[in-house]
């Protein structure tokens, strides 16, 4: 007997609007020490353009950075209580989250100063019996792009449900 | 130089502390409970500490090919999955191997070991090696 109601299929396809996102070098300086990388380029332009960059390059996991700002800088009456994003949530009896499997595809670089839109869809809706009762995945696909129309970075991200 | 098939990625260790969890959260606005109201996490969650974000051990795997070989080794692709949680207090030993190279590419399979010997998370990955 399967969980996914009829209504959380039709939350899977729903639009999600684009998102732009204006990267300043202080976002960059505060996720590299964050994730505790010491490169200067990732801090200091000169460095960044000795190492082959216009401008402070972000540290190749950012565009994750991106994608939380789109779903989680929004009121705070669209936050569920355990402070995920309401619109990521699907409508159904769950209430425990979890990371699962993620494929990152890179393009090209995110410096100082681009504009990245992410534009994000559902790609699938599944579950699957777990050991402590029906497990149920949400597959997000996300795509960046730059001001330029580059392509930055293809993501799949899957959240577990429980 | 490109590594060879076979070359061992010589390992780090990284121990997140509150301030680190805390830093990630803020830096990438994740919201998420799990990651600094231990009161939620263990009562609600049921887990038994505040959870190391999945993102932050997938940025340690890069890392621990960049310490190794710096800017010479750029990311192109990774595929990673958790296959137990890792918690604040937990030391996260990562490590893994070169797979194959071939041309400038260098395809790793690298992992996360907590220090009972666990693995937290696997995953391959594809750089970009210039000589």
């Amino acid at each position: 007997m399967g969980v996914i109601t009829e209504e959380a299929r039709r939350w899977a396809e729903q639009d999600y609007p684009d998102y732009a996102f204006a990267v300043n070098e202080r976002d960059i300086q505060k996720y590299a020490h964050a994730i505790g990388e010491t490169d200067r380029m990732h801090f200091d332009r000169e460095a960044a353009i000795e190492a082959g960059y216009d401008e402070i390059v972000a540290p190749p996991f950012f565009p994750y950075v991106i994608r939380m700002h789109a779903s989680h800088l929004v009121g705070r009456d669209q936050l569920e209580p355990d402070g995920s994003a309401s619109a990521d949530v699907p409508p159904l009896n769950t209430t425990r989250a979890m990371a699962g499997e993620i494929t990152i595809d890179l393009g090209e670089p995110v410096l100082a100063g681009d504009v990245v839109t992410v534009t994000k869809r559902i790609a699938d809706l599944f579950e699957k019996e777990g050991r402590s009762g029906t497990l149920v995945f949400v597959k997000m696909e996300f795509t960046f792009t730059n001001q330029r129309g580059d392509l930055v970075a293809r993501e799949e991200f899957t959240r577990i449900y429980r | 130089m490109m590594p060879t098939a076979g070359t061992e990625i010589p390992t780090i260790t990284r121990t997140p502390d509150a301030i680190d969890l805390f830093m990630f959260s803020g830096a990438a606005w994740l919201i998420h409970r799990i990651h600094y109201d231990l009161p939620f996490t263990t009562e609600h969650d049921g887990h038994p500490g505040l959870l190391i974000h999945g993102p932050l051990q997938g940025t340690y795997m890069v890392q621990s090919v960049q310490r190794w070989l710096g800017r010479t080794a750029r990311l192109r692709s990774i595929t990673y999955r958790h296959l137990a949680p890792a918690y604040l207090g937990d030391s996260l030993e990562c490590g893994g191997t070169v797979a194959e190279a071939d041309g400038d590419r260098m395809t790793c399979e690298l992992w996360i070991h907590k220090t009972d010997g666990t693995v937290a998370t696997t995953g391959t990955a594809v750089f970009e090696v210039t000589p």
